[in-house]
């Protein structure tokens, strides 16, 4: 079986797929109006790549390299959450999993797709990069200066990004929620480790712990090898430039033989992916046991008479909806035991910086779990003809998962006798869910929320 | 041309589905009956490949699974109940890459798969998106792919349900020539244009398989 024609097969079809879905004309359209907000003002207003609290002075190699950092470190998450969303997480696997073809095949012609559209909004980038050169860089306007820094910081990320959804793709745990939550522990470790080798010298081996790309451009070509350097926004920005010989700092000893090395581990990786992957089944569900788990479960259906009576409509239709979605938030043995452990979080001390979060983190796995399948277009199209609609049933989601918040804060606030752990589960957990149901509404799914909800509680940790 | 269980069993977690199924196939067409949830589909699945047995051998052409599974996946065309179609594409578009996973030619294909839909009334609606396809027309587009590339092992999940009566008249037909080729196996209700045709019927129910 020719494997080339297998993977150009999967290929064609992945780029018609997503030739069809109005996301990839929004990536490509978002990426070109979001550059003038990927490089700061004078101001500091805007993302800023900064050395020692100074601003670059902006050339052509320098807006190049800004822009990639940006894209590699910042916005990864977001092609992260494009790719797992997106119109190709559907396949046909009843069928083509029993075919004959070469499974590597089929997983390097879809990561080559993926590839093609992320590198086609890398191109977009790169357009809007030289409209924005033409008018802010400093000295020459070079548009090969701003392209080439560009690409060789932002593209290998970007596929080492398309591997790692067909690695995630390619195993059961990957599928779910899990595989969100291993990209979200890869994403900040490659955000960390570099700049804790920051200081060591250029070659090979050290550049290719750098990931994301962005240490070398900035410390081999900034000032005296600075590595007080940020990324991000919001940091108060000294007055005046500092220069950043960002060509010295791409072409730093080892540094693009580093960013070809992570193209072609990519692609081995997808190969790897192939060969590693296994079918979808259908687990058996465990059923919950114990006293709480019994409040949270289902009961056990009453003995079937054939003379039972037409059901009757409930008096309280609002509560049975609540409690509906109360239970789906946190059904199962082992949610109730992470949740109970997180709820003796908040007997410990900073409840905003321990309990708080653990209770958040739990909440969103579960909370998006319930939004995403809500959400199913099929099942939506049924929903919408029930009588208690869609919007009160998401209504009810969030009412319900604020209440979860609460409970879990209930140990916090009796420790520190104070209701401010309360009002603080409420109005994080009620918000989390609120954005949740809008996401998953758009979107269709659960993975969406679960990604920007994840990357919003490592802020809310971290500030 | 055989393909030979032996005591397979299958269990889903401690549910037990099928236990200690014996059958064996040749070339022709086996029915597969018996009560909704008896493990038909199971059965199917586990044929297919689609679901490894939890215990119990399986062979192809006289070479035991799972070494012989690629040449089964080789001759397989396979018909589940239920398949994630991607509604962005056209019927012609999924099926000419469900050729390609095949390892088929593209032209050849192409024109088997103008053949085969035009018997079943799908021919005018393949360059549509599958997103307008009712449930009858996704039924006969799944069953299409099955037979492209003329498979010797050819497994159906009920393909005939959801469709009116003359257009699953059309279906049978076509399954009834393919067996004069192939080895099929399928499930379905009773029909007895099929039942006419049929090399051996199985009854699935308690766990087991019985001939009829």
């Amino acid at each position: 079986m020719n494997a080339v024609a297998v993977a150009r097969s999967a290929m064609n079809v992945s780029l018609r797929r997503y030739s069809r879905s109005w996301g990839l004309w929004l990536l490509l359209l978002v990426a070109p109006i979001g550059a003038r907000f990927m490089i700061a003002g004078d101001d500091g207003s805007g993302m800023q790549v900064a050395i020692g609290g100074h601003l670059p002075v902006m050339t052509s190699a320098t807006l190049g390299v800004c822009l990639g950092i940006v894209v590699s470190t910042l916005l990864l998450p977001v092609a992260f959450l494009y790719l797992r969303s997106n119109t190709t997480r559907k396949n046909p696997w009843q069928i083509d999993e029993v075919s004959g073809a070469s499974r590597p095949a089929i997983l390097l012609g879809r990561f080559a797709a993926d590839v093609v559209v992320l590198l086609g909004s890398l191109t977009t980038l790169t357009a809007a990069g030289w409209l924005l050169g033409w008018q802010i860089v400093n000295g020459p306007f070079q548009p090969e200066w701003i392209a080439l820094p560009l690409w060789l910081v932002a593209a290998p990320a970007l596929i080492g990004l398309a591997a790692f959804r067909q690695i995630l793709d390619s195993r059961p745990f990957g599928r779910r929620g899990f595989g969100e939550l291993i990209f979200f522990v890869l994403w900040t470790t490659a955000l960390v480790v570099p700049i804790v080798i920051s200081e060591r010298q250029s070659n090979f081996s050290n550049n290719m712990a750098d990931y994301a790309g962005f240490v070398r451009p900035l410390v081999a070509g900034s000032p005296s090898s600075n590595n007080d350097f940020s990324i991000g926004g919001g940091r108060e920005i000294m007055p005046g430039r500092v220069p950043l010989d960002a060509e010295s700092g791409i072409t730093a000893q080892g540094y693009i033989g580093s960013r070809f090395a992570w193209i072609a581990i990519a692609i081995a990786l997808t190969a790897f992916a192939g060969l590693a992957y296994a079918p979808h089944t259908v687990l058996p569900q465990r059923r919950a046991t114990g006293r709480l788990a019994r409040v949270l479960t289902e009961r056990l259906p009453p003995p079937p008479a054939a003379d039972a009576p037409p059901a009757l409509a409930t008096r309280y239709p609002l509560s049975a909806l609540l409690l509906a979605e109360f239970r789906l938030i946190g059904g199962g043995q082992v949610t109730l035991f992470l949740a109970f452990i997180a709820a003796l979080f908040g007997l410990l001390p900073d409840f905003r910086h321990l309990g708080s979060p653990a209770g958040l983190l739990l909440l969103i796995f579960g909370l998006c779990a319930q939004a995403g399948r809500s959400e199913a277009p099929c099942l939506r199209h049924l929903t919408k003809t029930t009588a208690t609609s869609p919007s009160l049933r998401r209504a009810a989601l969030v009412v319900a998962t604020t209440a979860w918040a609460v409970l879990l804060a209930i140990p916090a606030a009796i420790a520190s006798l104070s209701i401010a752990p309360i009002f603080l589960g409420a109005v994080t957990g009620g918000g989390a869910a609120l954005i949740a149901v809008i996401l998953a509404a758009i979107s269709g799914s659960a993975f969406a929320p679960r990604m920007v909800l994840l990357i919003l509680w490592y802020l809310y940790l971290s500030t | 041309m055989s393909l030979l269980l032996s005591k397979i069993s299958k269990h889903y977690g401690r549910k037990p589905v099928l236990e200690g199924v014996d059958a064996v196939f040749h070339k022709g067409l086996t029915l597969l009956v018996g009560p909704s949830g008896a493990g038909k589909s199971t059965l199917l699945r586990v044929i297919a490949t689609a679901e490894k047995p939890s215990s119990g051998e399986m062979g192809w052409k006289g070479a035991p699974l799972p070494a012989a599974r690629i040449l089964l996946r080789r001759a397989l065309g396979y018909a589940p109940q239920a398949v994630d179609l991607p509604d962005d594409l056209t019927g012609r578009e999924f099926a000419l890459h469900m050729a390609a996973l095949k390892g088929l030619d593209r032209a050849t294909a192409d024109a088997q798969f103008s053949a085969i839909t035009d018997a079943i009334n799908l021919f005018p609606d393949i360059n549509q998106r599958i997103a307008t396809y009712s449930g009858g027309m996704r039924r006969r587009l799944v069953f299409a792919q099955a037979l492209l590339g003329a498979p010797e092992l050819i497994v159906l999940d009920e393909p005939t349900a959801e469709l009116d009566s003359h257009t699953a008249a059309l279906l049978e037909t076509l399954i009834v020539e393919r067996s004069a080729h192939s080895c099929v196996v399928m499930t379905t209700h009773a029909s007895a244009q099929l039942t006419r045709h049929a090399s051996a019927t199985l009854h699935v129910e308690g766990r087991k398989v019985f001939p009829i």
